[in-house]
This record gives C-alpha cells, sequence and structure tokens, in this order.
C-alpha cells in the first residue's frame, strides 16, 4: 500500500481569535469523530467505533478548560498530526489500542487507599507509563 | 462546572488584587492568559506596603509539554550553585538552577540482594541550568510549578597582599597567609 505523504497535511497557521480556534477545534473533532469506522477497519479493531468515539471524546474532553489561544493552537497543530498519521496508518496496530484508546487519568485512589500503600503523596507516583 | 466557574471568577479576582503570590496561586487554577498584556510600571499602594506587579503574559505549556501531572504538586528551588569547592576556580557557579527537592522517604527502596539504592522519583537526577533568575523563574511559571528562590550567597573576597604577612598586629594569631 502506497501512502501520499501530502495526504491530510495541512499548514500550520495561528488562529486570529477565540471563534476560530473554537470553529478549529469542532472541525477536527468532527474528522476523528467519522473516521472512528475507519479506524476501526484500517487496524482490524476489536472495538466498535463507538469505544473509539468515547476514546476520542475524553482526549478532547481532557483539554476543555484550556483558554490560551497558544496553547490551544499546539494543540490542535499535535492533534492533527496524530490524525494524519492514524489515518495514512503511519501507526501500528498498539500505537493505536495503547497510546489512543488506553485512558490516561490514573485511577482515583481514596485516602485510605494510599494510606495502606504507604505512599499519600500525589507527587511521589511514578510517572512511567503503564504503571498505575 | 459550576465549580469551575467559581474558580475561574475567583481566579480573575484574585488576578485584579495583582498581589504576586496570590497570582501565581491564582495561576494554577485559570489558564487563561492575561488580557492586559502590556508591562506596567510598578506602583506602590497607598499604604506603602504592598507594590503592584505587572502583569505578564506567560504562555500555559504544561498543557503542552507532556511533562507528567504529578510535577505540579512539587516545589521547586531555584538558586545558584556554590563553587566546587574541590576546584579553585569560580566557574559556573554565576548560573542558576532549578532542581525539585528529595521526597522525605517516598519512592525509594533498597535492593534486597545488592543493596543498591532505587527509586521512583524521576527528576530526582533532574536539573536545569539557566542564564538568569529571570529566566529560570519564567520557565517555572510557564511550566506552572511552585518555586521558592533561594538566596544568593554573597561571595566574600578577602583582600590579600604580600606586605600584609607582615604587619605588627598586637594579641592576635598571626596567620601566615601563602596562597
Amino acid at each position: 500500500m502506497t501512502t501520499i505523504p501530502a495526504r491530510l497535511a495541512k499548514a500550520t497557521r495561528t488562529s486570529l481569535g477565540s471563534q476560530e480556534s473554537k470553529r478549529r477545534v469542532l472541525s477536527l473533532y468532527r474528522e476523528w469523530y467519522r473516521s472512528a469506522p475507519e479506524i476501526c477497519a484500517l487496524y482490524a479493531l476489536s472495538e466498535s467505533p463507538a469505544q473509539v468515539r468515547h476514546a476520542i471524546r475524553a482526549r478532547f474532553e481532557r483539554n476543555r478548560n484550556v483558554t490560551d489561544q497558544r496553547a490551544i493552537d499546539v494543540l490542535l497543530i499535535k492533534s492533527h498530526q496524530d490524525f494524519q498519521e492514524t489515518m495514512n496508518c503511519w501507526k501500528q496496530t498498539d500505537h493505536v489500542l495503547g497510546i489512543l484508546l488506553e485512558p490516561q487519568d490514573r485511577p482515583q485512589k481514596t485516602f485510605l487507599q494510599k494510606f495502606y500503600e504507604g505512599r499519600d503523596e500525589e507527587a511521589v507516583i511514578p510517572a512511567a507509563s503503564g504503571i498505575h | 462546572m459550576s465549580f469551575l466557574t467559581a474558580c475561574k471568577q475567583s481566579s480573575a479576582l484574585l488576578r485584579n488584587t495583582g498581589a504576586p503570590s496570590i497570582a501565581c496561586l491564582a495561576r494554577s487554577l485559570s489558564t487563561e492568559a492575561p488580557k492586559t498584556a502590556t508591562e506596567t510600571p510598578a506602583k506602590a499602594s497607598d499604604t506603602g506596603d504592598l507594590t503592584v506587579q505587572p502583569t505578564r503574559d506567560v504562555l500555559v505549556a504544561d498543557v503542552i509539554s507532556g511533562a507528567p501531572n504529578e510535577l505540579r504538586h512539587r516545589a521547586v528551588r531555584i538558586y545558584q550553585p556554590t563553587r566546587n569547592t574541590m576546584q579553585s576556580g569560580s566557574g559556573k557557579s554565576e548560573r542558576w538552577r532549578i532542581d525539585w527537592d528529595i521526597l522525605p522517604g517516598a519512592g525509594r527502596w533498597e535492593n534486597p540482594l545488592m543493596g543498591y539504592a532505587s527509586s521512583a522519583d524521576y527528576v530526582q537526577g533532574t536539573r536545569i541550568t539557566f542564564r538568569s533568575k529571570e529566566d529560570a523563574i519564567h520557565f517555572a511559571e510557564k511550566q506552572g510549578w511552585d518555586y521558592y528562590v533561594q538566596q544568593q550567597t554573597v561571595k566574600r573576597i578577602p583582600p590579600k597582599n604580600y606586605a600584609e604577612n607582615y604587619v605588627y598586629k598586637p594579641h592576635t594569631l598571626r596567620i601566615m597567609r601563602t596562597k
């Protein structure tokens, strides 16, 4: 399968205002949302498109409260790069399963659970991926 | 959602007061860039106790840097390293560093076989060097880290000359300075 490097490529640009950045975020979200069945077919996932959409929604919800214009622009660029790499099949199946679909938030632990483990400080949780 | 809006309102309120320590706290609640990015000169208030710091336009880099969120729970130290005592030169002591304090008894263990010290603290060997204190503070603010600036030590360079070795000083122990 040949890939065209320029497929789905977009030039980097800055948004003019909050309205435009909102519009760009929504259009990017729609692109992700519509391509969920294609992602499932492309990587032969056992997950349903609804689950993929749920993971995509969670990614966007994580950055919902970001209001800094420059940060939003960078997040848009990164997400679109991710989209391009996913749709051009430049990723492996494990990238999609582990990076795209895996929940990124750590499970919430109660105070007592942390106390029994002997570490009740948030700062000492190791940041290595895959360790919960 | 109402809690979020309350936080935003309170942070906006705090930013208007302009106290530097509170503004630092408010920044962690809201990622909104300040509307007025102009550098207004610091003016003393009526009481003379507080000086209004100009609000600076700092990019919120912690959402795009990919650094772990746990770093936000730790305070960093901004300091100027002391001279290396094993060498007579004072190289690299003009720089400013950021490093993280060692966590007290957390995330560390001893290897049961060899006794090696292991750690889950991923920044224990990390330090970042800057040319100036302002650069370091700017970086810490950008990353959303709590920081404190350690007071720099005043370097005392004693005056020395050769003739001082032979000056008569009553009631004092004479120290021959050879270096």
